[in-house]
């Protein structure tokens, strides 16, 4: 591989604090960023909660705070700004920058062994473009007329300038173009330092499956968001300079255009885009079960494969979101077969998992609880997206709130998981401190019981018919019996967002006053545990030397010579070196 | 314009719809709502097939999981393994459950789709068939039937608003469209939905099977009032719903204005294309009903 030179560490406080161009900084700034509007659109997720249990009351706390207009009452004319402006945030400006921004960017140059990303400058620009999507994001709720509220998906003719007037909506749009060109400059970042700077014997069959989860989604994103941008483009030429692409119907003059489009080119985007979420949490957790079960990762090859699979068949399965727009009944049966095939990978890779536990030596610490309880949720969010894959009960279950339930349970909730477990893991190499570990586990007890309380509760609504987006379900006489179930539900995403609260107090805490972590506190083997915790800015004194994969956990020859049950991938085995019993250093070269 | 045609039908609506005043069916303690539909079963059974399924495997997970935990926690010295023949025998195993009950999920549905929900050409011919086009707008549903000279937009269209009337056993087919934004006329008790698209005609058809009012809700956010687009499916014992359409229609054709152009919405039934070559012919309902009573009965 190419020689790295160690630059210095910049001196001045710009380039040090604020423009960095370091890819763990980076990571750190994607984290208070994402953290931040993780926390604004949990709190607009407890508006929706509060409206779906007691429609047209004021709210408590809430209502004194940001609804003094209305008398602490969300109106009619709020609520589908609420429920877009919690969507559109949590998915693009929540979700993705800490699981792909932070994550990404700190894992991917340490675990192969690079002293930076590919292009540390794109990288910076990356954040800072990033940041302005979260401005427009922010700018959107305070102009005339309120937030985007066409629906996260942000369909027209609703979404065009007749059927939602005013900055806010163009505001959002603008706000996902730019968020997209962000995107893909992260992206083919990692997907060049991926290929071009692991550290010598790095081999793609010894990468962390972190990286290839990280690299898949890199390469999901950097295909597929360009395709948002388009349609996101075509969509503010609507709305601000009277085009008429997605127009159709009594707003059309001369023709008009084709709103199906646009649904087809969002799709496109937007079911790869529930891959670029889960792809990372799946690496993630991959590596975290065979690390906390002291036992290499079940079937390496299989998990690489399958989910170089699900990245292959996720372009081709998006029309599952169509079925009931007309689509031609040979399109439908077609994507439902796809659909339908994506399954397999993704059971191969629960197997894997659950084999990776079995006959290990499981230590429950707080990543490990954090990555069980994904897998648990995970679990139930992909079972549940049998229904809706197959054409026939879709048609009852489309656009109720069992697709607001399954998709919580996969984007959101194992999403969310997923990101805890890394957060919990990563802390002490990101801040050199650790978090507090009781207090961690009493956040995910808390997050484990009530998740599935709560979008279970949504899956039950949807069972029972309830559409989705209604500012008041109880309209319809065949929903009224349901209030009781919706306010149970409400009652635990109110403890659900309260328990929040341990994780905001624990991670502000530890990340100044947090106990003092050790290099390498979970006793693993991956090359971002050879360096120091924080690393220092050129992350290794000397590139290592890749000898082995990443799960060497639990191999008895090891315990043997070394006396613990782990092996670096930087270490040579004591003997290997002077040539006997040698076929591992052999490979490497 | 819009808000003339609106009062022109909405009073047109509420002179007929004495009737419709009465509490729709309601439905009782979670689960699917009542079952109005003579195919309502085959979705209702593949759902209930579905749940057993992923209940049965969930549980096997969950179990997988705690027990691992509970067996081979710290204390537990580690098996050091990247992968074994065993382990992958049982992965095949598991895979290969996973996959039959997949497949028998996507036959059966593959059965129902073509032979009933996307089996439209063979109603279309049905005589008995009710015709009914749907314009969508923000936030009502109107309703056009061709009255008894069986054209669209001609004087004696008897249109509605919010209320749509069927006679039982005989199929309903809807010409679906939307003045506006994208709407879903949803019959929760019939199990099906179809997006109202503009610039688009959209086709669905049931059987209902029993006398009763349904509520129709719209399905796909279409702005502000979204959660009142809601609308009553009033199904008549075949010779109420004769009457009503004949005496509707007579009123309609005196209250018709030729110089309302806005109220002439309608078009030439379209006729879904038939797509996929020969449509099997569809399934007698009188037998589709024999086989839910069984399914009800817990067979």
């Amino acid at each position: 591989m190419d020689i790295q030179p160690i630059h210095p560490p910049p001196t001045s406080f710009w380039r040090r604090y604020v423009f960095s161009t370091d890819h763990k900084y980076i990571a750190k700034q994607f984290l208070w960023a994402g953290l931040i509007f993780l926390a604004l659109g949990g709190s607009l997720a407890m508006m929706i909660r509060w409206q779906w249990a007691y429609p047209g009351q004021p709210m408590p706390i809430y209502g004194s705070l940001f609804l003094r207009k209305s008398g602490g009452i969300i109106t009619p004319a709020l609520y589908p700004s609420i429920f877009t402006m919690h969507g559109l945030i949590m998915i693009f400006f929540a979700i993705t920058p800490i699981l792909i921004g932070a994550f990404g960017n700190l894992t991917i140059p340490l675990m192969i062994g690079a002293r930076d990303m590919a292009f540390p400058t794109l990288n910076m620009l990356s954040f800072w473009t990033f940041l302005v999507s979260q401005a427009l994001m922010i700018a959107a709720f305070f102009v005339k007329m309120g937030a985007a509220s066409a629906g996260w998906t942000t369909y027209p003719p609703l979404s065009d300038s007749i059927g939602t007037p005013g900055w806010g909506q163009t505001l959002a749009v603008m706000a996902i173009f730019v968020t997209g060109v962000a995107t893909i400059m992260g992206g083919i970042n990692y997907i060049t330092t991926v290929i071009r700077c692991r550290a010598p014997g790095m081999t793609w069959g010894r990468l962390p499956l972190t990286v290839w989860g990280m690299w898949l989604t890199a390469i999901l994103n950097v295909l597929f968001v360009p395709v948002l941008g388009s349609g996101g483009l075509l969509l503010l030429l609507d709305r601000l300079f009277g085009t008429q692409f997605f127009i159709a119907g009594a707003s059309a003059v001369n023709g008009g255009g084709d709103p199906l489009v646009f649904q087809h080119l969002f799709w496109i985007f937007g079911h790869p885009e529930v891959y670029i979420l889960i792809l990372p949490a799946w690496g993630i957790m991959c590596d975290l079960l065979s690390f906390f079960s002291r036992k290499p990762s079940y079937f390496y090859k299989g998990s690489v494969g399958a989910m170089v699979a699900v990245t292959l068949l996720s372009a081709i399965v998006y029309g599952h979101h169509m079925y009931v727009t007309g689509m031609a009944p040979l399109l439908g049966k077609g994507f439902m077969t796809f659909t339908v095939m994506i399954s397999v990978p993704a059971e191969v890779l629960f197997l894997n998992w659950l084999q990776t536990m079995w006959k290990g030596s499981i230590r429950l610490e707080t990543p490990m609880l954090w990555t069980m309880g994904t897998v648990f949720v995970f679990g139930l969010g992909g079972l549940t997206g049998l229904f809706l894959a197959i054409v026939s009960m879709d048609l009852y279950l489309h656009d109720t709130m069992f697709v607001v339930g399954h998709f919580h349970l996969t984007m959101a909730a194992a999403s969310f998981m997923a990101s805890m477990a890394g957060i919990y893991f990563w802390f002490p190499k990101m801040f050199g401190r650790q978090l507090n570990q009781t207090l961690g586990k009493i956040h995910f007890w808390f997050s484990m019981i009530f998740i599935p309380l709560v979008f279970g509760g949504q899956l039950l609504a949807g069972y029972s018919g309830q559409q989705r987006r209604l500012f008041d379900p109880y309209q319809y006489t065949f929903l009224r019996h349901l209030q009781p179930l919706n306010q149970w539900t409400s009652y635990f995403a109110f403890i659900l967002g309260a328990a929040q609260l341990v994780f905001v107090y624990n991670f502000v805490v530890s990340v100044f006053a947090g106990k003092k972590a050790s290099d390498n506190p979970w006793e693993v083997g991956t090359l971002d545990w050879d360096t120091p915790s924080p690393p220092p800015y050129h992350n290794f004194d000397v590139v290592p030397h890749v000898q082995r994969g990443p799960h060497e956990l639990g191999d008895p020859a090891v315990k043997k010579a070394l006396g613990r049950d782990w092996i670096g991938q930087w270490e040579e085995m004591p003997g290997e070196k002077s040539g006997q019993a040698a076929p591992k250093l052999a490979e490497a070269h | 314009m819009r808000r003339l045609q609106s009062l022109w039908t909405a009073a047109l609506a509420l002179g007929l719809s004495a009737r419709a005043l009465a509490e729709p069916v309601t439905a009782k303690g979670l689960g699917l709502p009542p079952d109005a539909s003579a195919d309502g079963y085959r979705i209702d059974e593949l759902i209930h097939e579905t749940v057993i399924f992923i209940a049965v495997m969930f549980g096997i997970m969950v179990v997988w999981m705690l027990l691992a935990a509970i067996l081979h926690g710290r204390k537990h010295e580690a098996f050091y393994t990247h992968v074994t023949r065993r382990g992958q025998i049982v992965s095949l195993v598991v895979i290969g459950v996973l996959v039959a009950a997949d497949a028998d999920l996507y036959i059966d549905t593959m059965r129902d789709m073509s032979e009933v929900f996307w089996n439209f050409a063979p109603v279309d011919a049905d005589p008995n068939a009710i015709k009914i086009e749907i314009d969508a707008h923000q936030w009502a549903w109107s309703a056009r039937y061709a009255g008894p000279d069986g054209k669209f937009n001609t004087p004696d269209d008897v249109v509605t608003l919010n209320d749509i009337r069927a006679p039982v056993g005989a199929p309903v087919i809807f010409e679906i469209t939307s003045t506006d934004v994208i709407h879903s006329l949803y019959f929760p008790n019939f199990r099906v939905k179809m997006d109202a698209m503009p610039g688009m005609v959209n086709h669905l058809w049931l059987r209902p099977k029993e006398t009763g009012e349904y509520e129709v809700g719209c399905a796909q956010h279409c702005g502000i009032n979204h959660y009142k687009m809601r609308a009553l499916f009033t199904v008549l014992p075949e010779a109420d719903y004769q009457r009503w359409l004949r005496e509707a229609s007579a009123n309609a054709e005196r209250a018709y204005d030729p110089a309302d152009t806005v109220a002439h919405w309608g078009w030439d039934w379209t006729n879904p294309r038939p797509i996929e070559g020969d449509q099997p012919p569809l399934p007698k309902a009188a037998t589709a009903r024999a086989a839910g009573a069984a399914h009800e009965e817990g067979i």
